[in-house]
């Protein structure tokens, strides 16, 4: 399918937060509660629309565990957007972001986007990490912050999109150049070549090229 | 040329022995060899002998049979012997039955096709024959030097050319055209078929069996028996499958190899040995067939993005009709190959045998229930793995819970003593009260972490689906065990995973728990918290790649891909999420008969990239698409032709893809007998 833009995304957090469950239910909108655990890093995809641009999400879903970091590291390269995402039922889930955001800030270019995902939402009775708290923690890493629900699809969409969008102000504003695929960006029809001059497919294709 | 031994061998037990053990005979072989001649009682001479030439039937060297090389001349005739050593110590794991296989009697010059020099930068030099019917003998390795002295000897006697291309190569019986020549060693459907059509007298359908029946040299009279040896030889080894394969293996490398030199000196091209890209070969292409349209050509092909051949690539023809290289003269040449040699079935890793079946198995045993030839056994698996029902048995054995030359009721008896040992250790954790994990934080992480991979681990699968399924809560209670049995270690991702199909099979809590411990022992550096057990295999892998498909790994090292991290999920739980899980269970088993190579997975892994070279270097993956490619290769994989590539793979790099292996990677125990686990808090 033609693409304006492909925004590679990585989502990153503990074992056993929701990761899987945020993408599945972001790309076949279903939440499947037995779903085998990530060995490695499982792919989604998704076509979203951003000012009347269709965008194609390129999703790489982490796997969790503490051994695994070194491997997972390697995946962060390229990525133009992370959702980092904590259990609001469990609160060790969010004393370790800081180690997670410790290695996305060292792993992944500077200019990538982080949104920081309060899962399992639905769970407020069983709540251990305050909404104040996980306001305050985006705010201070100058992170999106949004709690959400794989199971009721809560601002599961919403999560992706929001991230997609500032992706794509980055773009207008010129923060990155879009030729340069490490950003984690792929022009595509429609594109918008950057500011440095954009690659095939660009604006030398014609199509909806503006700004 | 090169004559010197290139390395000290004063440390090698194997070297030592053999030295000790030819020592007698050599003073007389070397005395032989300075007279140059010297009469047997039938007119025969020998020209040429050398003691202490060796075989490697396997990568492992207690297994190398030693022996003595001749070259006899009879009239007008040159004839080769390799004759192995009788009862020699250090080779106690050689059978008679083996060393007869090798033996290699008499054979004519008149059959002899080829002969290639190899000058390894680590170890003998040692050279490989190729016979005009297109088998090979295994390669002959001289421990004490004397090829130079080998082919000069032959030189005297036979008609022999040294390939203008390459200087290690040397063609017996060599033709005058040069086209000829070049078509002729690639006549693979003749190397192959040698086995099936020679003589008309046998049905084509019964394979290789009836080679060489007529291929008496009429000169050799005197010798008949040993002709008549020597094809009996032939025959019991090409009814080897192995062996055939070997032999064919050898002649493909070599094909491989004399297609690219010969086209390159049909051509004169000057452009070194490397792998030549598309470019090179539509030079070749329009400066010899079509020289008016050098320019067209040239502009045809820049959309293909060139990828550069695959150094067993007529293998590949061969099984998979890749006949897409017809507009160079070298595809034209593939092309050629490919059309004649599809027609045949050849030999490459043997073909996948049925599962060993209970009927089958009990012949394995003695009456009290011990294996009688665990390699045998092993061997069998191997080739097909094992019957479900089975499985509960065998499996006990090839991890190793139970030894081969148990009994019965030994064996009854481990189970009984091992079972309390569980209990024992389980009622470690069941011990530990609601008060005391509240104080133990290091246990309700991992009782929290291996609950919440218990319930995502193939639920999908009958055995372990619905809701408070009991199995489920068994691989909780094991893996929890575990993480006691082996604190140090702990428990990781992935584990669930290994210990699934264990627990399918086995049915029973503590066996399960002990044939996972044995497993253990072998993959537990795979879970090791600074994965260095991940990060040797990944290693080896890239060397064998490198070993075994050098544009491939050129490929990757360009694009940034050397760390394999591809290949991570294949290895760290052994292919489980790429097959379903009948698959898996009987990849598993071959893997753990160690019969080849206690490293078959990575030749597996090897099998599987070079099945999609092609593709991941034509569409210029880059990490991202490799890894995303990968993974989607889940679920389509056919495990038994990857299985004999794999196998196939393994023999092709014999020792030289054992030493890509550094000591103690997994699945080998490790070095010191011990492992030794990193001990750091899990955050997780």
């Amino acid at each position: 399918m033609s693409y304006a833009y492909l925004f590679k995304y990585i989502i990153i957090g503990d074992t056993g937060v929701g990761k899987s469950c945020l993408l599945l239910q972001f790309t076949d909108k279903r939440f499947q509660p037995v779903h085998d655990l990530t060995i490695g890093v499982e792919f989604g995809a998704r076509m979203i629309t951003i000012d009347n641009k269709p965008i194609k999400l390129q999703i790489w879903d982490t796997a969790g565990q503490e051994s695994f970091r070194s491997i997972t590291r390697s995946y962060y390269r390229g990525a133009a957007g992370a959702l980092l995402v904590y259990d609001i039922t469990r609160r060790e889930t969010f004393n370790h972001l800081a180690s997670w955001l410790e290695d996305a800030r060292q792993h992944a270019n500077a200019n990538m986007t982080i949104m920081l995902i309060g899962n399992k939402c639905d769970l407020a009775h069983r709540r251990a990490v305050s909404t104040e708290e996980g306001e305050q923690f985006a705010k201070e890493h100058g992170l999106i912050f949004m709690e959400a629900s794989a199971k009721t699809a809560q601002n599961v969409e919403e999560a992706f999109i929001k991230t997609a969008a500032t992706i794509y102000k980055k773009i207008q504003d010129g923060v990155f150049d879009v030729s340069n695929e490490s950003y984690g960006i792929k022009v595509g029809y429609g594109g918008i070549p950057g500011p440095s001059g954009g690659r095939d497919g660009g604006s030398a294709q014609g199509g909806g090229c503006c700004s | 040329m090169q004559e010197t031994e290139l390395h000290d061998l004063s440390d090698d037990a194997d070297y030592a022995a053999s030295q000790l053990q030819g020592s007698a005979s050599m003073m007389r072989s070397d005395s032989i060899s300075k007279q140059s001649s010297s009469s047997d009682s039938d007119g025969a001479e020998i020209v040429y002998s050398k003691d202490n030439v060796t075989i490697h039937p396997t990568q492992f060297a207690s297994e190398r049979i030693g022996g003595r090389l001749k070259l006899i001349k009879q009239g007008s005739s040159l004839f080769m012997s390799w004759i192995p050593y009788k009862g020699q110590s250090s080779n106690a794991r050689v059978s008679e039955k083996d060393r007869n296989l090798y033996t290699i009697r008499a054979v004519p010059f008149t059959e002899v096709r080829s002969i290639r020099r190899h000058t390894p930068a680590l170890g003998w030099q040692y050279i490989i024959v190729v016979l005009s019917s297109g088998l090979a003998f295994p390669p002959l390795y001289f421990y004490n030097g004397g090829v130079k002295e080998f082919l000069a000897t032959i030189k005297q006697h036979v008609f022999i050319v040294r390939s203008s291309e390459d200087a290690n190569a040397f063609l017996v019986n060599d033709f005058q055209n040069p086209l000829q020549r070049t078509l002729s060693s690639l006549e693979l459907p003749r190397a192959v078929s040698v086995a099936i059509e020679p003589s008309t007298s046998f049905s084509a359908g019964e394979s290789p069996s009836n080679e060489n029946q007529q291929r008496i040299d009429g000169g050799f009279h005197n010798e008949s028996s040993s002709i008549s040896q020597y094809n009996a030889k032939q025959r019991q080894k090409v009814h080897d499958p192995r062996d055939l394969s070997i032999q064919v293996l050898e002649k493909f490398s070599l094909v491989t190899k004399f297609a690219r030199e010969t086209t390159s000196q049909l051509f004169r091209e000057g452009h070194g040995n490397g792998y030549g890209a598309i470019e090179r070969r539509n030079h070749d292409q329009s400066s010899f067939d079509y020289p008016e349209r050098v320019s067209s050509v040239k502009e045809n092909v820049p959309d293909e993005i060139p990828v550069p051949s695959d150094p067993l690539e007529k293998i590949y023809c061969l099984k998979h009709n890749h006949v897409e290289e017809a507009a160079t003269n070298l595809g034209t040449f593939e092309l050629i190959s490919c059309k004649e040699v599809d027609k045949l079935t050849l030999v490459w890793g043997k073909p996948r045998q049925p599962p060993l079946g209970s009927e089958e198995w009990v012949t394995f045993l003695d009456s009290e229930g011990r294996i009688v030839d665990s390699k045998a056994l092993r061997k069998r698996v191997f080739y097909g793995g094992v019957e479900h029902g089975l499985r509960k048995e065998v499996w006990a054995l090839l991890l190793g819970y139970h030894s081969y030359d148990s009994t019965y009721a030994e064996r009854e008896y481990l189970r009984s003593i091992k079972k309390s040992e569980y209990e024992t250790i389980k009622i470690q954790w069941q011990s530990i009260s609601p008060e005391q994990a509240k104080r133990f934080t290091k246990f309700r992480e991992r009782k929290g972490l291996i609950e919440k991979d218990v319930v995502r681990t193939d639920r999908s699968f009958s055995f372990y689906d619905g809701d408070d399924n009991t199995n489920v809560n068994l691989l909780r209670d094991i893996l929890l065990t575990y993480s006691f049995y082996n604190f140090d270690l702990g428990y990781c991702q992935g584990m669930s995973d290994l210990l699934s199909p264990i627990l399918f099979v086995m049915e029973d809590e503590s066996e399960s728990f002990w044939c996972f411990v044995a497993l253990m022992e072998r993959l537990g550096p795979n879970f090791n918290r600074d994965q260095n057990g991940m990060h040797s295999q990944l290693f080896a892998l890239c060397k064998l790649v490198e070993l075994l498909d050098s544009p491939l790994h050129n490929y990757f090292k360009q694009n940034d891909c050397l760390n394999y991290f591809f290949c991570f999920r294949w290895i760290l739980i052994q292919f489980k999420r790429e097959f379903e899980y009948e698959k898996t269970m009987r990849l598993w088993e071959v893997l753990w008969t160690h019969y080849l190579s206690e490293h078959l997975h990575l030749y597996v892994c090897v099998a599987i990239l070079k099945r999609y070279r092609k593709k991941i270097m034509g569409e210029q993956m880059d990490f991202d698409t490799l890894l995303k490619f990968i993974n989607e290769l889940s679920g389509r994989i056919d495990l038994d032709s990857i299985l004999r590539d794999a196998e196939a793979l393994c023999i092709c790099a014999g020792e030289n893809g054992a030493a890509c292996i550094p000591p103690g990677t997994p699945p080998s125990l490790p070095v010191d007998g011990l492992l030794l686990y990193t001990q750091q808090d899990d955050v997780l």
